[in-house]
C-alpha cells in the first residue's frame, strides 16, 4: 500500500510499533513508504543501484532511531523524507568527490539511470504547487528563482552547479535562490 | 560566523534541507548542528515545510533485494526478533544498573518493587526495561560520550562516561535539558570519565517530559538555573524507554 493511501495515523502506529522492535510493522511501514521514498531517492541520485544503498540506509537509520521519532513534531513521510533526501544529499556530493557522475553532468549524463522522460524539476514543483494550492504564490516567483529552487529541491544541485547548468554567475544564483526561498517560505507558511 | 543570529541560521537551514550546500558546506553545517541545538531546530522546520514538495516525485519501486539488504543489516528473520529486542537495550544496562542501585540507597525501593531486581532477571520476567528516561551525548565526531539515565519517577541521574572529556582545570561539565518550548535549564555536572551521578531538582517526570534534547557546556562552576549555557560540546537525543 503506498503512502499516499495510507493515513499519517496509521503511518505513526506503524513507527511506533516499529520502535518496540516490531519487524512486520517494519515491513509494512517499507511496503507502505518505500516506493514514495525512493522516488525520492532516485531523483537526487539518478542511478538505481546508488538509490537502493540510499533507501537501504535511509530504513536501517529509521530502524534504530524510530524511538526518538516524535509524532508532536513531524508527519512520518515528514521524518522518513528528511531521512532520505539528506542521505541522497550525502550521497551525490560524496559521489561527486569519487567522480560519479552528478546532475551537473547535465540530463543525460553518462551514468544516470533516469533520463529526459522524467518531469522536468520546475515540472515537479509546478505539479507540487498545484497539488497544494499554492500555484498563484508560485506563478508570483520570478522565473530564475523558481528554476534555482526546483533544480537544488529535486535534483540536489549546489549552487555551483545550478550556476553552471543555468550558465548564470554564482553570485546571482545564491541571491536568486535565497529570494525564492523568503518567498517560497511565505507561500507555504500561508498555506499552514 | 556568528551561528546566534536566527535570520542565519534560518537562511544555512534553508539551503542545507533544499540541497543547495556543497559537500565542504554541508558537512560544515552539520557540525553546526550537532554542536547547536537551534540549528538543529531550524532544519526540523525547513523540513517540515519543504517535505510536501517531494509529494510530487514519481514513486518508483525498488529491487526485493532492497528489503533483504535492509531487513539483514536490522537483524533479520522473525526468528531472530526476540533477540533483537534485546540487544538494542543491551548498551543501556550499565547506567540501568548503575540508577537502579541508587534507587535501592534512597529508599525508593518500597515504591519500586521491581528495582531489587538485578535488571537482567528484570528484563528476563517483564520483557522490558523499566520506564525510564535516558539520553546518549556524542561529540562533534559523532562519537558516543555520555550515557545518563534516570527512572520515570526517580530524582537521580546516573551517568556513565564513555570517553574520557578533557576538562580545563578549575571547569565542570554541566549536563543541560533542551526542551521543545523554552529555555535549556541545568540538570548537574558530569563527572570527565568513569561513573557518577546526581540528585535532580525533581522527578525525572517532572523535569524531562518535554525534553528532546540533552547537552554538555564546559563552565566556571556548576550551572544555576536561569543562567545561559556556554557553547554545547556535547549534544544527544533524550527518549523515553516506555
Amino acid at each position: 500500500m503506498p503512502a499516499a493511501t495510507i493515513a499519517p495515523g496509521d503511518l505513526q502506529q506503524l513507527l511506533a510499533r516499529v520502535a518496540l522492535g516490531d519487524r512486520v510493522a517494519f515491513r509494512q511501514l517499507y511496503d507502505a513508504t518505500a516506493p514514495s521514498l525512493f522516488g525520492v531517492a532516485l531523483r537526487i541520485v539518478r542511478q538505481r543501484d546508488r538509490a537502493e544503498e540510499v533507501l537501504q540506509d535511509a530504513f536501517v537509520n529509521a530502524w534504530n532511531r524510530a524511538a526518538g521519532y516524535q509524532a508532536a513534531l513531524s508527519q512520518p513521510m515528514t521524518w522518513l523524507t528528511a531521512i532520505v533526501r539528506h542521505r541522497a544529499l550525502d550521497e551525490l556530493r560524496s559521489g561527486a568527490r569519487h567522480g560519479a557522475a552528478s546532475p551537473a553532468d547535465g540530463e543525460g549524463g553518462a551514468a544516470a539511470d533516469i533520463e529526459d522522460e522524467r518531469p522536468n524539476p520546475l515540472g515537479l514543483l509546478e505539479q507540487a504547487a498545484d497539488a497544494l494550492a499554492i500555484r498563484g504564490c508560485l506563478d508570483a516567483i520570478d522565473g530564475p528563482q523558481r528554476q534555482c529552487l526546483a533544480l537544488a529541491y529535486y535534483h540536489g544541485l549546489s549552487h555551483s552547479e545550478i550556476a553552471d547548468r543555468i550558465r548564470s554567475p554564482i553570485g546571482s544564483v545564491k541571491v536568486w535562490l535565497r529570494r525564492g526561498l523568503d518567498k517560497l517560505k511565505r507561500c507555504v507558511e500561508a498555506l499552514a | 560566523m556568528n551561528y546566534d543570529r536566527p535570520e542565519l541560521l534560518d537562511r544555512l537551514a534553508a539551503e542545507y534541507v533544499f540541497g543547495a550546500m556543497s559537500a565542504r558546506v554541508r558537512r560544515r553545517f552539520q557540525a553546526v548542528q550537532r554542536a547547536l541545538p537551534a540549528a538543529q531546530r531550524a532544519v526540523e522546520v525547513w523540513e517540515r515545510r519543504l517535505t510536501p514538495l517531494a509529494r510530487s516525485v514519481p514513486p518508483a519501486q525498488p529491487s526485493a533485494a532492497a528489503w533483504e539488504a535492509i531487513d539483514r543489516r536490522t537483524g533479520g528473520q522473525a526468528s531472530r526478533a526476540v533477540a533483537r529486542a534485546t540487544s538494542r537495550f543491551a548498551w543501556l544496562k550499565p547506567a540501568l544498573g548503575v540508577a537502579f542501585g541508587v534507587i535501592v540507597t534512597l529508599g525508593l525501593a518500597r515504591l519500586y518493587p521491581t528495582a531489587v531486581v538485578p535488571v537482567d532477571e528484570f528484563v528476563q520476567q517483564r520483557g522490558t526495561l523499566p520506564e525510564s528516561y535516558v539520553g546518549l551525548l556524542t561529540d562533534d565526531a559523532n562519537h558516543p560520550v555520555v550515557l545518563a539515565s534516570s527512572t520515570r519517577y526517580g530524582r537521580t541521574m546516573s551517568i556513565k562516561m564513555l570517553r574520557k572529556v578533557d576538562v580545563p582545570p578549575g571547569k565542570v561539565l554541566q549536563l543541560w535539558a533542551l526542551p521543545k518550548e523554552g529555555a535549556a535549564f541545568p540538570l548537574g555536572v558530569v563527572p570527565a570519565e568513569g561513573h557518577g551521578s546526581f540528585r535532580m531538582a525533581d522527578t525525572s517526570e517532572k523535569l524531562l517530559s518535554g525534553v528532546p534534547r540533552l547537552a554538555v557546556s564546559v563552565e566556571n562552576a556548576p550551572a544555576r538555573a536561569g543562567t545561559a549555557p556556554a557553547p554545547y560540546v556535547l549534544t544527544g537525543n533524550c527518549v523515553k524507554l516506555w
